[in-house]
């Protein structure tokens, strides 16, 4: 049987009195890459947010019927700690946000969030996660420097590092490419194939190209539903929904 | 296949042209291969001559639809129907090009056959130029029109001419034995009756392109019970 970290099942979810999601069900398997994509307006970035409870925090926003399951554990158990599923379930966002403090800060806050106090420790845990990020190399002799003065793809591959540095066992992406140049992208892409392993991702993007690339499985969103999900290859090869076929192929609306 | 228009008119112009030229080139080879049959039959060598040179065309258009399958890959990053139009397309383009080049040797050897005295039994080719050419007919309607099941059907429509081939390559080799001094002629013959077949089992795989084009399918290296069971035939 196939290890699934996020099960969603008949999940319906409102802004106010407008549906974003409906019926939607959805397994998202361990170890590998998971792309949402769709146009704008259709779900997948509030679905995305539902994973990780981010929209506990829009008044509007609410979850009307369905579960979503991690690891078998009902997210929305009283019993979870939202800030530990937050630490699990890490994200990435669409803007690099580096706080504004040194390149170490950016990286050591998040551990001491955690509990850990040993200097020492700390210390191994930003280079674990710098070079987890592949930002090491580049950042090694300038820890000490303003995250604010890194290039715009060095930002968002520190804000992985500041992601894996508190150990999630998912990562959520929120179109992290969308404002990057091409080489930039290259060495994101290239990161999630490396930590895919160890990892669980799932990626919002708008590029279609991305999601061939990237990801194992693909799920695509209108409207609010869940229109078709299955092995990337397939999806963009030979999607079996009109759907599906008119939007990846440009013949839309 | 996509009806609907794309979003960007530029991608569809490129498309609709794309396949216009594999349309043109498969015209061009399917009239090569009738010229060349019709002049082994009327001991034509200037008709065979022409067929020779015009292979030129030919060869040039599998040129320029590679060029540009890989300018619309480029440029366009197709997905889903229009990727496997692309990639299925410069299949085709390369399937006709070998189709003409055994029209070519048809041609050559018609020269040969011209030179000589008149053999009755070149006849016997016209019965299978006939299914080749159906074949290849066929074969570019399937992809012409989207329609896989014409394309599936050739696999076992090719059988007939490879059971023709044999019958009358057995043929032209015993009467090589009985008339010894006409064994280059029959010779001619029986690779004129080769390349017949060979067209036949071109116009198969245009046929399984067509269905690949369709549905994603590939069913090349199927026998037919496998085809049939997986109800592609």
């Amino acid at each position: 049987m196939q290890d699934h970290s996020v099960v969603i099942q008949e999940l319906d979810f409102r802004y106010g009195s407008s549906p974003a999601l409906k019926n939607i069900n959805l397994e998202i398997p361990a170890h590998g890459v998971t792309a949402f994509i769709g146009p704008s307006g259709c779900g997948k970035s509030t679905l995305l947010r539902c994973i990780n409870r981010m929209n506990d925090e829009i008044a509007i926003a609410k979850i009307t019927r369905g579960s979503i399951h991690i690891n078998g554990i009902d997210i929305h158990d009283r019993s979870v700690d939202v800030v530990k599923l937050r630490r699990d379930v890490g994200m990435v966002f669409q803007k690099s946000n580096p706080f504004p403090r040194s390149i170490y800060e950016n990286v050591a806050y998040g551990i001491r969030l955690r509990g850990e106090k040993n200097k020492a420790v700390i210390d191994q845990s930003v280079q674990e996660a710098l070079e987890a990020a592949a930002l090491w190399d580049e950042a090694k002799d300038r820890l000490d420097e303003s995250a604010l003065g890194l290039s715009g793809g060095q930002q968002q591959r520190l804000c992985i590092a500041r992601t894996l540095a508190v150990k999630p066992q998912i990562v959520l992406m929120d179109e992290p490419c969308s404002a990057l140049d091409p080489i930039a992208t290259a060495k994101v892409e290239d990161l999630i194939f490396q930590l895919k392993s160890d990892y669980t991702f799932v990626i919002v993007t708008h590029s279609m190209q991305q999601a061939a690339r990237v990801s194992d499985k693909t799920a695509f969103f209108y409207m609010g539903e869940l229109i078709e999900f299955g092995d990337t290859a397939r999806i963009f090869s030979n999607p079996t929904v009109k759907k599906t076929e008119e939007y990846i192929t440009g013949r839309f609306g | 296949m996509n009806s609907s228009p794309h979003i960007l008119r530029d991608f569809d112009n490129a498309i609709a042209a794309f396949k216009s030229e594999v349309l043109a080139m498969a015209a061009k080879a399917r009239h090569n291969l009738e010229r060349a049959v019709q002049a082994l039959m009327e001991r034509n060598s200037e008709l065979a001559n022409s067929v020779i040179a015009d292979d030129d065309d030919v060869d040039d258009y599998e040129r320029s639809i590679d060029q540009h399958g890989m300018d619309i890959l480029v440029k366009y990053h197709p997905m889903a129907t229009d990727l496997r139009l692309v990639v299925s397309s410069m299949k085709i383009s390369m399937n006709l090009e070998r189709i003409s080049d055994h029209a070519v040797n048809i041609a050559k050897r018609a020269k040969k056959i011209s030179a000589t005295p008149e053999l009755s039994e070149v006849n016997l080719i016209e019965p299978l130029y006939t299914l080749a050419d159906h074949l290849l007919r066929d074969a570019i309607s399937s992809y012409s029109d989207g329609n896989s099941a014409l394309g599936a059907s050739l696999h076992t429509r090719d059988k007939e001419l490879d059971r023709m081939h044999k019958q009358t390559t057995a043929h032209f080799a015993s009467r090589m034995e009985e008339a010894q001094g006409r064994c280059q002629e029959y010779l001619h013959l029986i690779f004129i009756v080769r390349s017949l077949e060979r067209v036949g089992d071109l116009s198969s795989n245009i046929g399984e392109d067509a269905v690949y084009l369709e549905h994603a399918k590939d069913i090349r290296h199927k026998s037919t019970l496998e085809r049939e069971m997986s109800g592609e035939e």
